[in-house]
């Protein structure tokens, strides 16, 4: 393997970041509206919400998409291109875990906090958007490093679907250079120089902000 | 007599089968402060929370100059503002300075533009003389000088009243004395306060009126030389005598 094959390698990984990213920020709403649904008891959508969670967290992610591309992908046509499919798959289960994340969170908040902003007079939502929210956010940094860790990792599945990303082109290169072993030994390196930085800044921030704050 | 600020009329309060508080009459005059006394788990906090609108109680009326806030059903949010609160537990934001606590209110409920917000924030930390700490975070301060930022974010909002919930419970001793300093200092101002505290010298010497409660009951009223030198129930003087320590 030369230099050429490791920049051939290094085509892939805007396709890994891209898919990871993406599907972080999907996640990162549907976590949201699913931990605000769930904390504010809003009758109904909560079973709702749970049914989301548990179908999407029982499912292994690579059945998602090959449910959503080969499956859906039939008459539903935004699911026929494979890297549409792969994001929406790896960012709807990915809600179903940052809703734990934020929900988490926001209870290790506390009840003070929102006691607190009420008798300053702030409604609800204002205590919420104000107070509980903003320190959420931080609690939940560490969480949220990993949860992308993990997206960048499993990004990887979509090669099943033909996307170009990072796994496909160590494929491509075992092939071309009938070499099995530096390959995919070069993709896996590159998948730790990748997910280590941002988890560990994520997490580094987290603890940062913590003990800036004295929060739990 | 003068304008009732807030009032509790027949307040009752159960949790589950307990109930807390067994038919409290409280009226707290503008411009006064009465101070409850009692031992713990007498329903003292309870009552405050209820007179603070931060929970219903099971019966009874809780009335806010003079009118019915959960008969009239009016706007909780609008009259919380005008009721000032300090916690016994640590309350201050924690993810802002001690100048953005006290200016949240101002910015978000009374809609103060960011100029005068500051000024107003600044003015009132200069009252608990905490105007050097105001970029300080909450976890920087000492649990008195948090308590004061409290009173600071409270006293803001002019309001009409403060409560206060064993405001100095959970400091040491040293730091007692700032919080009851600036304490001090407000009813020196005229500002309508209701405390709740274990500090007999400051009921002495501040109160207009003591409460003395327990078992959910108030069981003496009165001037602070009537309660405290000449209790009429065995409890109160059970009480206050280990208090007192003689």
């Amino acid at each position: 393997m030369d230099l050429d094959d490791f920049l051939f390698l290094l085509r892939g990984v805007p396709a890994t970041l891209s898919i990871s990213f993406l599907s972080f920020l999907i996640g990162f709403v549907i976590g949201f509206i699913i931990a605000i649904i769930k904390e504010q008891n809003i009758f109904g959508l909560k079973y709702v919400a749970e049914g989301y969670e548990k179908f999407l967290r029982g499912v292994p992610v690579l059945v998602i998409m090959l449910l959503f591309h080969f499956g859906f992908g039939g008459f539903i046509p935004i699911f026929k291109d494979p890297f549409t499919s792969a994001t929406l798959a790896l960012g709807l289960r990915s809600g179903a875990f940052q809703s734990q994340i934020f929900l988490g969170a926001i209870n290790s908040v506390g009840r003070q906090q929102m006691m607190a902003a009420l008798s300053v007079g702030l409604n609800r939502w204002q205590a919420f958007r104000h107070v509980i929210l903003p320190q959420a956010l931080i609690v939940a940094l560490p969480g949220l490093g990993s949860e992308m860790a993990l997206l960048i990792k499993d990004s990887s599945y979509s090669f099943i679907l033909g996307v170009l990303d990072l796994t496909k082109h160590a494929d491509i290169l075992r092939r071309a250079t009938r070499s099995f072993l530096f390959p995919y030994l070069a993709a896996a390196i590159l998948y730790i120089l990748i997910t280590f930085p941002i988890a560990n800044y994520l997490d580094k921030l987290g603890s940062k902000l913590k003990n800036k704050y004295g929060l739990r | 007599m003068g304008e009732v600020v807030l009032e509790g009329r027949g307040i009752k309060k159960w949790y589950g089968k307990l109930q807390v508080l067994k038919g409290i009459d409280i009226k707290i005059e503008k411009g006064k402060t009465k101070v409850i006394i009692g031992p713990s788990g007498s329903g003292k906090s309870t009552l405050l929370r209820i007179l603070g609108l931060l929970e219903p109680p099971t019966e009874g009326n809780v009335l806010f100059k003079g009118r019915d806030v959960y008969a009239e059903k009016l706007d909780l949010n609008k009259i919380r503002a005008k009721i000032g609160f300090v916690f016994q537990e640590p309350s201050l934001f924690r993810h802002l300075t001690a100048l953005d606590n006290v200016k949240l209110g101002l910015r978000h409920v009374l809609k103060l533009s960011e100029d005068e917000a500051r000024r107003k924030a600044l003015e009132t930390l200069r009252i608990v003389h905490l105007e050097g700490w105001k970029d300080h975070y909450p976890a920087q301060l000492s649990g008195g000088q948090q308590q004061r930022v409290g009173i600071a974010r409270a006293l803001a909002m002019d309001p009409e009243i403060i409560l206060f919930d064993e405001p100095t419970a959970s400091l040491d001793i040293e730091l007692t004395w700032e919080v009851i300093d600036t304490m001090r200092e407000l009813a020196e101002r005229g500002i309508t306060m209701l405390v709740v505290t274990h500090e007999i010298s400051f009921a002495k010497e501040v109160a207009d009126e003591i409460i003395f409660m327990d078992d959910g009951m108030i069981l003496e009223e009165g001037p602070p030389e009537k309660v405290l030198m000449n209790p009429k129930s065995e409890r109160a003087r059970v009480f206050l005598r280990r208090l007192l320590g003689v």
